[in-house]
């Protein structure tokens, strides 16, 4: 299972960047392996703000819907529209082209409380008893 | 439950979920993948699953006669049918496939997984005469070779002409490697290629060898999203003993002209009274993916509910199976919380 050890990460499987004051979010390789084929993503509008562990879209293969979760509170500043036409994206490059949105953070220090890889590939191996 | 073929899909990878009962494959290497390659190809799938009754002799034919809607006793030797048991009500206990194997002395009666102990029980219920019947699911293994490239396949693996029979043929084939097969030319994903019966014994084999000529390890997710893109119903989602073979439009597998049958009169008297409900295939208009269970509207009249629906693979288009009421060329659809326009429209949606 591919963990970058660059990235956050939470309970629900989406990763977080951190790019110039901002976060970039996805989900991760064992989300979307998981899933299986990705073929529908739902966003969010640019502008909107998200409140951290609250859903602000979904993700559907063709067995199974999963809501998406924020990972900090704060302002959507772009999304991936590739994904509207191109959703294998996802599964094809989880951390890379298959990113979701940019949140501009209302309080960086939210991230504090995500996990970091060596913590994610932990909690994987215990979900996974 | 598992299928004889439990060890041999973990080896390939398979993803077990699952199903009605049955830990099967949902998927090994991708629905997508798997979807597509049968479409192009050649795709294998476990449906060892299915269930399997052997009827036998004139008491057995005249059984089934009264049983099904159609007219068994016309079914020459190397032929089969789509049929359905219904019960009083003119509901589909199960939909089903009869082969003739010998006229008037032997038949296979291939039924859907989830129902063949209810089948077999109905069956012997209505068996005043008697009549020899063998429910052989547990002891018969069930592989499907579906795809432009079966042929092939099925000339490697075992040495079979997919062109010896037609479309709803079945015949008998003594191997070596593999014991008696009953193969029949039938298959619930709309390509050429055929559904192979044979003992638990020789399942690996036979799966392995079946491989070994090309064919894509399938599972249940491509056998779900290519029998819905081509329409075909599956029982206990678009189809139960609440609809009609007439509402799901399935008239073709009812003989009317059949002097009796359970279920003849009620399906007569719907006739007559017209329909209030069909079961209509649906294209999303818009983007997203149709679910079982989602409410149809037009405009604030609720005038439907999904029996099945996908994204398909490869172009990611939504489609979907629902009994409507009424005639119309476009309904929406309640998708989590938004209505999306879908389009009225016949199957198949490739």
């Amino acid at each position: 299972m591919n963990i970058p050890e660059n990235l956050k990460y939470t309970k629900e499987h989406e990763w977080a960047r951190t790019e110039d004051g901002c976060v970039c979010v996805g989900i991760t390789d064992y989300a979307q392996h998981e899933l299986g084929d990705v073929v529908f993503v739902e966003l969010p509008e640019v502008g909107s703000h998200v409140e951290q562990d609250d859903t602000f879209g979904s993700v559907e293969s063709v067995k199974a819907v999963s809501d998406l979760f924020a990972p900090v509170s704060g302002t959507i500043k772009a999304i991936n529209a590739d994904l509207e036409t191109a959703p294998e994206a996802v599964n094809e490059d989880s951390y890379g082209k298959g990113w979701m949105v940019v949140i501009e953070p209302d309080n960086p220090a939210d991230l504090d409380q995500l996990m970091d890889a060596a913590a994610y590939a932990t909690f994987l191996e215990a979900e996974a008893k | 439950m598992r299928t004889v073929l439990y060890e041999t899909h973990l080896r390939h990878g398979g993803r077990v979920i699952d199903f009605h009962g049955w830990d099967l494959p949902v998927w090994y290497e991708g629905i997508k993948a798997e979807h597509l390659a049968t479409r192009e190809a050649c795709g294998l799938f476990d449906t060892s699953h299915m269930g399997e009754i052997f009827v036998y002799g004139p008491d057995g034919l005249a059984l089934l006669d009264s049983l099904v809607t159609i007219k068994v006793a016309e079914l020459k030797k190397g032929r089969g049918r789509y049929s359905f048991l219904l019960n009083e009500a003119g509901g589909i206990i199960d939909d089903l496939i009869i082969y003739c194997l010998e006229e008037g002395e032997r038949y296979l009666v291939c039924v859907n997984a989830g129902n063949s102990d209810k089948d077999y029980a109905w069956i012997q219920q209505h068996n005043a005469a008697g009549a020899r019947i063998e429910n052989a699911s547990d002891a018969m293994a069930m592989l499907a070779v579906q795809g432009p490239t079966a042929a092939a396949v099925l000339k490697a693996a075992i040495d079979f002409d997919l062109a010896s029979i037609k479309r709803f043929g079945v015949t008998e084939l003594e191997t070596l490697a593999f014991g008696q097969l009953i193969i029949a030319r039938t298959g619930y994903t709309g390509e050429a290629g055929v559904e192979i019966f044979l003992a638990n014994a020789y399942a690996e084999p036979l799966w392995d060898a079946l491989v070994a000529a090309g064919a894509k390890p399938c599972g249940l997710g491509a056998r779900d999203t290519l029998r819905l893109e081509m329409g075909y119903p599956l029982h206990g989602s678009d189809i139960d003993e609440s609809t009609s073979p007439l509402e799901a439009g399935l008239d073709f597998a009812v003989d009317f002209d059949k002097p009796d049958f359970i279920g003849l009169e009620a399906l007569k008297t719907q006739r007559a009274a017209g329909l209030q409900r069909r079961l209509r295939g649906l294209e999303l208009i818009e983007r997203g993916v149709p679910r079982e269970g989602q409410d149809c509207y037009v405009g604030d009249k609720l005038v439907g509910r999904i029996t099945s629906g996908t994204a398909l693979p490869g172009s990611n288009r939504g489609i979907a199976m629902a009994y409507i009421a009424g005639d119309y060329a476009e309904v929406e659809v309640a998708v989590r919380d938004k209505r999306l326009k879908a389009a009225i429209k016949q199957p198949p949606f490739k």
